[in-house]
């Protein structure tokens, strides 16, 4: 699986994905159940770290974070 | 090698932990510090010599070397201004000499649309003991003044 891949599936899928946009090291997800969000998931996917406030989530990615979101967009 | 990181604007040095953003204030980005500016319009500068490796109208990533990307990020939250107020003057891929003009914006502006103008300065993936403040927290900088040196 690609590190888009796996951070999709963490994030529990495309159906969990409310919206998505990259600042320039993480990625800013509102998602539809928090529940469903693989916080180990996202680490073992190369995540330097996660921050969770309702169903925002963020996941600090590094200078990689727009070609990744769209990596991910391209997925879904 | 040691990197000495100059500071990108002038204002207050801050400490990381009092930024306004859980995810740069628990150094989850890196360690450094953050700066926060007066209202007045100025010129971003880059804060060490290296290559663009990312650049946004209000943040970019310089890498001087390796495993050596220094990170400004102007304001909080400043991406929901889709470079709005921004005047960006480099490329991505550019190679650029510390000090060289980033971008301009202006704190007051970036305050008036209810956002922070705290200005994050980080050593990405920088572990906190590698980071070494030239400056005390609370001290007043000019831009291009040495701010901290990454070990």
């Amino acid at each position: 699986m690609s590190k888009a891949e796996k951070i999709l599936k963490a994030l529990g899928g495309n159906d969990n994905i409310a919206e998505m946009e990259p600042c320039i090291t993480r990625l800013r997800v509102q998602v539809v159940d928090p529940s469903k969000v693989d916080e180990p998931g996202l680490m073992a996917a190369g995540a330097f770290g996660i921050t969770s406030s309702g169903t925002i989530i963020q996941v600090v990615v590094g200078p990689e974070a727009e070609n990744l979101c769209e990596d991910i967009e391209d997925l879904r | 090698m040691s990197l000495t990181v100059l500071a990108p604007i002038a204002g207050t040095v801050l400490l990381l932990s009092d930024v306004p953003d859980e995810v740069f204030a628990a150094g989850i980005v890196g360690a450094g510090c953050a700066i926060d500016p007066g209202d007045e319009p100025s010129v971003a500068i880059a804060p060490v010599a290296g290559k663009v490796v990312k650049v946004h109208p209000h943040a970019a990533v310089i890498e001087a070397a390796a495993e050596r990307g220094v990170l400004f990020h102007l304001g909080i939250n400043t991406v929901k201004l889709s470079g709005e107020g921004f005047d960006l003057r480099v490329e991505e891929k550019e190679v650029v000499d510390a000090g060289h003009e980033m971008v301009a914006w202006s704190p007051a502006d970036v305050r008036a649309k209810n956002l922070s103008a705290i200005s994050p300065v980080i050593g990405l993936q920088a572990p906190p003991d590698a980071i070494v403040p030239l400056v005390e927290p609370g001290s007043v900088v000019a831009a291009g003044d040495k701010l901290f040196t990454w070990l």
